[in-house]
């Protein structure tokens, strides 16, 4: 262990490459899985990785200001529209692995929206989530669609994220939108309001609420969901009638990296059924971009869900988001509690 | 002798070897080869073998500036010793900043000298060196002029801490708050600024006329004042049960109110919400007995008060114990003997001789309040902060940076009137009544009902405080925290589990080990460092008198304003780019903690070099110690146990930071606060507060070994006690 | 260790703290081998010059030279000056060996020779024998005797005092300051010492700077400035003395023609003109004769022992004197005026 810090003490600068060279990479999933992906890679071709877990937010703030002279070279996970941001902002390059012929067409279909600069990796939707002992406590109603959830009986019950931090809000009220149509979706956020007794800023907070009975009723993404489930708590889920909206998880390489071989190495290695049945082992439940992957009772069926065409281009752009947020702000954020 | 009387030759020496042998630029593989004049690769080649071998002409000014200085050097020609050290040092700044990795930095500068082919990285061993080797010229060069009382060594200290504040605190923070003028869309800079700093988010003032919420600006007021009113209250209860009363555990309280300084961030917030949220032990009895909903109320401002409230109370509570001890008893004797009551010397003479440490106490909580980022993220619900609305900035959805900067510049401005503000009403840092001879006497003991109101408001948060604790830490040793409250260790077996391989290596296979050792190795690298410098500065401070020590003074105060989250994303910005290009390194990291938590080693310093007879030090002068064994051998050894404060203090803050790291940690670098709250964000609270007990323990031997020390020192003083 | 002592020259010396004058700018000669005090009242700016010689202070403006050297610039290590200080300053955790031979040590000397020159000097001031115990054990008068081992030790080119004696008691202070001077004279150091207390300052020294608002107001041997005050400061600060108003009415010569009152005096003139002028007349030169020339009254008498304190109502004032036993309160005497203590000063 002495020995350990000693040699730590000496890596200020970066560390000697190994025979197979390394590869830096951000990733945006939870720590188990990013760890799971990083040691079997690594197992499977000698290559070192230097894994980070950050949030999706941190790693694009990272990419921006490390654009000039980019450290890290390959960007695992994080939703879709933050990678297309990154390929509007020409942070990534562009690579088509040989490995795409077996991928779900939303995965191939991002790939082709961003021009080749990235490829979807996982899915998951937006459900409807409950707690199971809190709602039975109360005598609620359990939510079965959108509609359900402006019932006054929810009042003060239901808790959503602030889509001016978190992700998952933003996704919500785009699928909103594009399920009906943008009146439509902030009128009915409007009436929503008196329901929701807090904005929360990360967009896993509601959920985790939920499972811990802070508040009855929120809406999440399945998979962070079931991996609640998992851990033990009264927490159910279900899907809006109406539709809902989902999100792809991407995987896109650094524009400037300096290990560009081995990240497309990882790039191909991952677009394999083999990476992808890692996620369940380590208690995550995303659905997997490929058509081979081993399937998962834990995993929910993305073709059995009612999903609104998502337009990931339109939505991913800043402008378009900058115009939704101050809309939300000046219409849902800026009502009395 | 002959170094002596050729005063610039040892800095002079430095900086001509650093820039004709050592690489000049950061090597991707370490330093390999120290004698890096003839390398191949330009890269890393000295700065002498670029220019020469490698026509890297940006070189030339450097080596010249070092020929100019050679004369003076050898012959205490201060002018000399001025010009080329200061020639050198521009020319080492202008050509890091004109050329970078993609050749000139600025069209202009192409314009001028037509396309470079070439590029350059980020400043080396060899720059760093030559640049340390000039400053240290134009040092002498004041001395040598009788600047700094001709006193080579005060001379290079001022201006190695000055240079090292320049570059560390000055420089990012500028960086980040310039980026307030970038332009946004169809608007230009100054437009975007004005869009960015009156905002109605900040400033918005509906919750006073309706059921609105407030702009952050004021959310972060009301919170900062609230929290620093209260915990200074609180500490000062303590402070007074600690030293005036017969309470019998005070041991046991002084330790209780060290819990929260090394405590991991969200071990309050999640203790709290164990207690008090909705589902929480308090809310079920309450309605199990009564049949009562108490809802909610600890999300927001409420609960982020209790929770800053926890965090803090012990910080106003060492700087008011201080004090408190400090008062005189003569004082409040003489008091007693005018017949004045207890109650009226309380009144009349301690209150007001406290009132300076009083203010003191208050404007540090309400820096730490505004700063905080750690409780609001848990509890604040839809409550926001300054510090919160700045991170989410940045990492949220807005992706403002520019905004992020602004929010930053109102902060930051709130932190500086609040400094000004305290320097006025107090006026400087008087503690009165310290005599600093040994009085005799014993310290009054509290009147009745402050006795009683002491111990009313005391001693039902020290029991809240263990409750909160005791059901944060159990936590780790139940299989799902909140839910299922079987026993287990697992959550320990999978973060620090150790296996043998069948040579008999310990092979570390638990997740958290390697973030662990990062984290103390980098701690443990950090913390005399800042103990250093801030003892240095303390030391300059106090003892010397030379042009520009009120500025110094001011500039080490302010990196204490500086939010974490700001410092974060300033360093990322800065230091990712030559000339300083130390990004994903672990020296980003360690000058973050040291440059964070210099202003405590620089207080602790001050404070005892106060205490130290300042003929002592003068009297090794005259004795032809130089300033540097002065130092060593006279105020050194007297000041160990301010060493060793600032030492552990300097350490568990490195263990415990978390809004600045969370931008600088890297693949390889991991922090074990960015660890644990990835692990909290995903749920996994057992495996994060196992983390934290193991950190907390770790941390708590650190304190042993500080009393150990402090325990000694009383036993130097009594020997050294003049007769 | 036998050696002379280096000449002092201070040319121009003043310093300020903005705009306040700490000193004002002076010249001074303190010639080698002698022992010079600077007196004056607290605040007179005596210590701050006693530091710029020592190289605490930074000098504002002026030149330091020490043995023809200047040392203007040169930090206090590198002047070869010492200082023993009010407080004594000795290093509480070292015992007083390693204070003694502290400087050696910085200097460059070997331990283990900087010890036994250390011995050597502790021998000099009479405490062989004492150099394994810590400061705090030894006395107060010990503890001034280690500061001073520890200063001579390497043999300065100029040993400074900084009110050496202000901590021990009346009986001690009076050993010290003669031992001070007794091995100053046998070592032919040059010393420059810093006390307010003037009969220490005529004890020891062998010239006297009597300092006054920063500046100097008088230089010169204990006898000339107690017998040669140039003003009433230094006449007063320098022992008792009445002071009264009188007229010169013509010069004779090296004389003056003064008129007291009634009473003509003859006085050395020292450069004055006639017109009004002031008198001071020492305790002393005032005796009780038949023959004398001012008519008085006994307003108080003191028995001392080996004198009495009166107190005299005269037609110039009240007159302060010590003489033998003689007179009682409410008699009509006759005061005679001693030319050596009755000196006239400008106005």
């Amino acid at each position: 262990m002495i020995a350990r810090i000693f040699a730590l003490a000496l890596m200020v600068a970066p560390a000697v490459s190994q025979a197979q060279g390394s590869l830096n990479m951000l990733c945006a999933p939870a720590s188990d899985w990013c760890e799971a992906i990083a040691a079997a890679f690594q197992r499977d071709t000698g290559i070192r990785v230097a894994m980070a877990r950050k949030s999706t937010g941190e790693i694009l703030a990272q990419l921006r200001a490390e654009a000039q002279n980019p450290r890290t070279d390959l960007w695992f996970g994080g939703s879709a529209e933050t990678h297309l941001v990154a390929a509007e902002m020409n942070l990534l390059q562009a690579y088509t692995s040989p490995n795409m012929a077996g991928l779900h067409d939303w995965a191939r279909e991002l790939h082709r929206m961003s021009n080749g600069r990235c490829v979807g990796v996982s899915s998951g939707a937006i459900a409807l989530v409950w707690n199971r002992e809190l709602i039975a406590r109360r005598n609620l109603p359990v939510p079965r669609s959108w509609a359900d959830l402006l019932n006054p009986a929810y009042r003060g019950e239901i808790q959503l994220p602030n889509p001016n931090s978190s992700g998952t809000a933003y996704t919500i009220i785009a699928g909103l939108i594009q399920l009906w149509d943008e009146e439509r979706a902030f009128a009915y956020l409007r009436r929503l309001h008196a329901n929701v007794n807090a904005y929360t800023r990360s967009g896993a907070a509601p959920m985790q609420a939920v499972a811990r009975g802070e508040t009855a009723v929120a809406v999440s993404f399945n998979m962070e969901t079931i991996s609640q489930q998992q851990a033990g708590f009264p927490i159910e889920m279900g899907y809006p009638e109406e539709g809902t909206s989902y999100e792809v998880a991407c995987m896109s390489i650094v524009r400037g990296a300096r290990n560009l071989a081995q990240a497309r190495r990882f790039y191909d290695w991952y677009l394999t059924p083999a990476a992808m049945d890692i996620g369940p082992r380590v208690n995550q439940f995303h659905a997997p971009a490929h058509r081979d992957a081993t399937p998962d009772p834990r995993i929910a069926d993305m073709s059995g869900i009612r999903l609104i065409p998502y337009d990931f281009a339109l939505f991913g752009e800043a402008a378009t988001r900058r115009r939704i947020l101050e809309r939300w702000d000046r219409e849902v954020g800026a009502l009395p509690r | 002798m002959s170094l002596a009387r050729a005063p610039g030759l040892p800095a002079w020496l430095l900086a001509a070897l650093a820039a004709t042998l050592l690489p000049w630029h950061m090597q991707q593989d370490g330093v390999a080869g120290l004698f890096a004049l003839r390398a191949e690769e330009a890269d890393a080649a000295s700065a002498l073998g670029q220019a020469w071998f490698h026509g890297r002409f940006w070189f030339w000014p450097v080596l010249a500036a070092l020929a100019l200085a050679l004369p003076g050097a050898l012959a205490r020609r201060s002018v000399f010793l001025l010009a080329g050290g200061g020639l050198g040092l521009l020319a080492i700044v202008a050509q890091g900043f004109a050329i970078g990795i993609q050749g000139w930095s600025w069209p202009f500068l192409e314009a001028w000298f037509g396309p470079l082919e070439e590029r350059q990285f980020g400043m080396g061993l060899g720059g760093a060196l030559c640049f340390l080797g000039c400053l240290l010229l134009v040092t002498d060069g004041l001395a040598l002029r009788g600047f700094f009382k001709g006193d080579r060594f005060v001379a290079g200290a001022v201006g190695v801490l000055a240079a090292s504040i320049l570059i560390f605190t000055a420089w990012p923070v500028g960086t980040m708050l310039l980026q307030m003028f970038t332009p946004r869309e169809e608007l230009s800079g100054l437009t975007a600024l004005g869009v960015r700093l009156f905002d109605g988010k900040i400033w918005g003032l509906g919750c006073v006329t309706g059921r609105v919420h407030c702009g952050v600006f004021w959310n972060t007021l009301v919170l900062a004042v609230s929290t620093a009113s209260a915990a200074t209250l609180l500490g000062l209860c303590f402070a007074l049960l600690v030293t005036r009363s017969g309470f019998p555990a005070k041991r046991a309280l002084r330790l209780l109110t060290v819990l929260p300084i090394i405590t991991p961030p969200f071990v309050i917030g999640l203790g709290l919400i164990l207690i008090f949220g909705r589902s929480g032990v308090v809310n079920q009895f309450v309605q199990s007995a009564f049949g009562l909903e108490l809802g909610r109320w600890i999300y927001g401002f409420n609960g982020v008060w209790l929770a800053q409230v926890f965090s803090f109370t012990p910080t106003a509570f060492l700087v008011l114990i201080g004090v408190v001890e400090g008062i005189s008893p003569a004082m409040e004797e003489a008091s007693q003997t005018l017949r004045a009551s207890r109650m009226r010397t309380f009144r009349a003479v301690s209150l007001p001789l406290m009132r300076p440490g009083l203010a003191n106490a208050w404007l540090v909580v309400f820096v730490e309040s505004l700063a905080d980022f750690g409780n609001p993220i848990v509890l604040g619900g839809s409550f926001g902060v300054l510090s919160t609305e700045i991170f989410f900035a940045v990492v949220g959805a807005q992706q403002d940076f520019g905004r992020a900067a602004a929010l930053a510049a109102i902060m930051l401005l709130v932190a500086l009137a609040a400094f000004l503000i305290q320097r006025a009403v107090v006026g400087g840092r008087s503690y009165v009544a310290m005599t600093g001879k040994g009085d005799a006497g014993l310290p009054t003991p509290l009147p009745a009902p402050v006795r009683r109101l002491a111990y009313a408001v005391a001693l039902p948060w020290a029991l809240l405080t263990i409750l909160v604790y005791g059901m944060a830490l159990a936590g780790g040793f139940v299989r799902v925290w909140g839910r299922d409250w079987t026993p287990t260790l697992s959550h320990f077996t999978r973060a620090f589990a150790l296996e043998w391989s069948a040579s008999g290596q310990i092979i570390f296979v638990g997740g958290a080990w390697n973030s662990l050792f990062t984290t103390v190795t980098l701690a443990a690298i950090a913390a005399p460092i800042t103990a250093g410098l801030g003892l240095l500065a303390a030391w300059l401070l106090t003892r010397q008198r030379f042009a520009g020590r009120t500025a110094l003074e001011f500039a080490l105060m302010l990196t204490f304003a500086v939010p974490g989250t700001v410092i974060g994303v300033a360093y990322i910005l800065t230091y990712n780019l030559p000339p300083l290009e130390i990004t994903g390194t672990a020296m980003i990291l360690v000058a973050c903690f040291v440059f964070r938590n210099l202003p405590v080693g620089v207080r602790s310093g001050v404070a005892a070099m106060s205490q130290l007879d300042k003929s002592l030090d003068e009297a090794a002068i005259t004795l032809r110690a130089s300033t540097f064994r002065t130092l060593r051998t006279v105020v050194l050894p007297l000041l160990k146990p301010a060493i060793v404060t600032a030492l552990v203090y300097a350490f568990v803050r490195a263990m415990t930071t978390v809004s600045a790291v969370i931008f600088l940690v890297s693949a390889e670098y991991e922090m074990a606060t960015v660890f644990i709250i990835n692990r909290v964000i995903n749920g996994d609270y057992g495996l994060a507060i196992a983390y934290c007990a193991v950190l907390i323990l770790l941390m708590l031997a650190a304190i042993g070994l500080i009393n150990l020390l402090v325990g000694r020192r009383q036993l130097g003083r009594r020997e050294g006690a003049r007769t | 260790m036998t050696r002379h002592g280096a000449e002092v020259r201070l040319e121009g010396l003043g310093k300020s703290y903005g705009p306040v004058r700490a000193v004002k700018p002076l010249d001074l000669v303190i010639e080698g081998g002698t022992l010079v005090t600077l007196l004056g009242p607290s605040g007179c700016g005596k210590t701050t010059l006693l530091r710029m010689i020592a190289g605490l202070e930074q000098a504002s403006e002026g030149r330091i030279l020490i043995g023809g050297r200047d040392v203007t610039l040169l930090s206090a290590g590198e002047r070869n000056v010492s200082m023993v200080f009010q407080s004594y300053a000795l290093f509480p955790h070292m015992s007083v060996l390693e204070n003694v031979a502290y400087g050696l040590v910085s200097s460059g000397i070997a331990r283990r020779a900087a010890e036994r020159t250390a011995e050597g000097a502790l021998e000099t001031v009479g405490l062989a024998g004492f150099g394994a115990r810590l400061p705090s054990e030894l006395s107060g008068g010990q503890q001034q005797r280690v500061a001073v081992a520890r200063a001579l030790v390497l043999e300065p080119d100029v040993l400074l005092f900084d009110e050496p004696l202000s901590n021990l008691d009346a009986r001690l202070r009076r050993a010290m300051r003669e031992e001070i001077r007794a091995l100053q004279q046998r070592l032919g150091l040059t010393v420059i010492y810093v006390t307010h207390d003037q009969a220490e300052a005529m004890a020891v020294s062998d010239k006297v700077v009597v300092m006054l608002n920063a500046g100097i107001a008088q230089i010169g041997t204990p006898h000339a400035l107690y017998t040669q005050p140039d003003n009433v400061f230094v006449a007063t600060f320098m022992g008792e003395a009445n002071h009264v108003r009188a007229e010169i009415e013509a010069l004779e010569g090296d004389a003056a023609r003064v008129r007291l009152g009634e009473t003509v005096l003859h006085l050395p003139h020292r450069g004055l003109t006639p017109g009004p002028v002031d008198l001071m007349i020492r305790p002393e030169a005032i005796r009780i004769a038949a023959e004398g020339a001012l008519p008085a009254t006994v307003a108080r008498a003191t028995y001392m022992g080996a004198h009495t304190e009166y107190v005299f109502t005269t037609p110039v004032g009240e007159l302060f004197a010590t003489d033998r036993p003689g007179g009682s309160p409410g008699e009509a005497v006759r005061l005679a005026l001693d030319p050596v203590g009755t000196v006239l000063v400008r106005p």
